[in-house]
């Protein structure tokens, strides 16, 4: 593990944050872009792509956030899972719409697919954590589930149909996936 | 009910982690959590095991964008801030114009509050009733469907049944037949041969001298002018018996027709009657005959 703090793991200053976002303070907005734009932006841009379209994106979950910070509700889940995914949501919102504009789905699906091997190594900027790590971790096959997942706005359905696998052996994959990541800050 | 090792694999959880699931079902595994410890730790360490994962692909945004997205957010929730604010007082203005000028009619401010709250549940109701409607509708589209599928169905079966009597209908009449057919003993041949004026026409009667039973087989017969009907006769003793008329099939030649019972009879013969038949016999008609 690396030995940079984690920001998706709770502090002090978190907490900080959250009550002055409630509390309507303007400049929290500012720290919080500080502390969480790296990983909102690297989230949206893996899904979107378009650097212009992640930071249309990256404004729209940020002004999303505000708004919604009350009903956020920390017994439920860590800071940074909500806004993680509500930037995600959003993010896949926008592809699924682009893709229907395109109006051939399947094109669309495998295009972001393609594009994503891709652009995978060249886009990687182990800041925090070590990629190098999760990698030695994950063998590939569990890798790509996992980006098809989370980055690809899949189902585990339509994950199996991509892969041509089996609705089964996607979600061991998964599973087995997530219980890997899961290790790694335990 | 549901045991926790249930839950942790029923991969529900993973699904939930991956934002797959709906609003409900989403509901549902955090409840899940909140009761079973071991539920909760479990989402909990997907849930980060996520967020690392997400956090390793952090790409610092940009240079410039940090200034146009903070400044558009900053814009955008501090136009929002202070129309939100703007807009409650502006209702009270009124307000306190009204209780400046009036002091005694204070009472529209707390009439329009109990309003604004019974014009919401008015709203909440409609939207409700219109769900209801919807939900109704589409119910009625559904059992509209079911029951003309059922009455398909049902048409379906009275078509088949009545095909079904049909069919043991012409079983038994051939069976019948059959019968008479094969059995000489009981049933005697009587060949009846065209008249003079008919010399092609043929036919033959099958007769149960004991049961009475008479039968009659077209083998060629003239065309019947229209209203007209071939009408079977039993000569007994010289005096002509009505035996029943010939059906348009048997007098096409199609198979047995069963006529009157006749109790004694030594000779057949058939001439052309209106339709229905006659009481006696139209004697210049005659076309076939035969003596048993």
């Amino acid at each position: 593990m690396s030995d940079e703090p984690l920001i998706s793991i709770p502090t002090a200053a978190e907490a900080a944050l959250v009550r002055r976002l409630r509390a309507r303070d303007e400049t929290a907005m500012t720290e919080f872009y500080d502390r969480y734009s790296a990983a909102l932006y690297g989230v949206i841009q893996r899904i979107v792509k378009a650097e212009d379209e992640a930071e249309d994106v990256l404004q729209e979950a940020l002004v999303k956030i505000w708004h919604a910070i009350e009903s956020y509700d920390p017994s439920k889940g860590r800071l940074f899972t909500w806004v993680v995914n509500i930037s995600r949501n959003l993010a896949i919102d926008k592809i699924r719409s682009r893709q229907h504009r395109v109006s051939s789905r399947t094109q669309g699906l495998d295009d972001s697919l393609a594009a994503q091997r891709q652009a995978a190594p060249a886009t990687f900027r182990p800041e925090h954590v070590g990629l190098q790590e999760i990698t030695k971790q994950l063998v590939p096959e569990q890798r790509q589930v996992i980006d098809l997942l989370y980055f690809g706005g899949f189902t585990q359905s339509e994950a199996a149909e991509e892969l041509n696998l089996p609705l089964g052996t996607v979600k061991t994959r998964a599973r087995t996936a997530l219980k890997v990541l899961a290790k790694l800050i335990r | 009910m549901e045991n926790y090792q249930e839950i942790l694999e029923s991969g529900r959880l993973e699904q939930y982690a991956l934002g797959e699931l709906d609003p409900a079902a989403r509901a549902e595994v955090e409840a899940q959590a909140s009761r079973y410890p071991e539920v909760r730790e479990e989402l909990d360490a997907l849930l980060a095991g996520l967020d690392v994962y997400a956090e390793a692909h952090a790409i610092t945004p940009p240079a410039g964008m940090r200034e146009r997205v903070l400044g558009r957010v900053l814009a955008e929730i501090g136009t929002a801030a202070p129309t939100a604010p703007a807009a409650a007082p502006a209702p009270e203005v009124p307000t306190m114009r009204v209780s400046a000028s009036n002091p005694h009619v204070a009472s529209p401010p707390p009439a329009a509050a109990p309003t604004a709250r019974r014009s919401g549940w008015a709203i909440a109701a409609s939207v409700a009733l219109l769900l209801s409607l919807v939900g109704n509708a589409l119910l009625y589209t559904n059992l509209q469907q079911t029951r003309s599928d059922l009455a398909v169905a049902l048409s379906e079966q009275t078509r088949f049944a009545s095909a079904t009597q049909v069919m043991e209908r012409r079983l038994s009449s051939t069976q019948e037949q059959l019968h008479v057919l094969r059995s000489p003993d009981e049933y005697k041949l009587v060949a009846l041969a065209g008249t003079p004026a008919h010399p092609t026409a043929r036919a033959r009667v099958l007769f149960n001298k004991v049961a009475h039973r008479v039968y009659v087989d077209v083998a060629q017969l003239p065309p019947l002018p229209p209203g007209k009907q071939y009408q079977l006769w039993a000569l007994d003793q010289g005096k002509p018996v009505d035996a029943g008329v010939l059906t348009a099939a048997t007098t096409a030649g199609d198979g047995l027709q069963q006529m009157k019972d006749i109790g004694s009879a030594q000779a057949f013969a058939m001439t052309v009657e209106p339709t229905g038949g006659s009481a006696g016999p139209t004697l210049d008609t005659m076309t076939v005959i035969g003596n048993i």
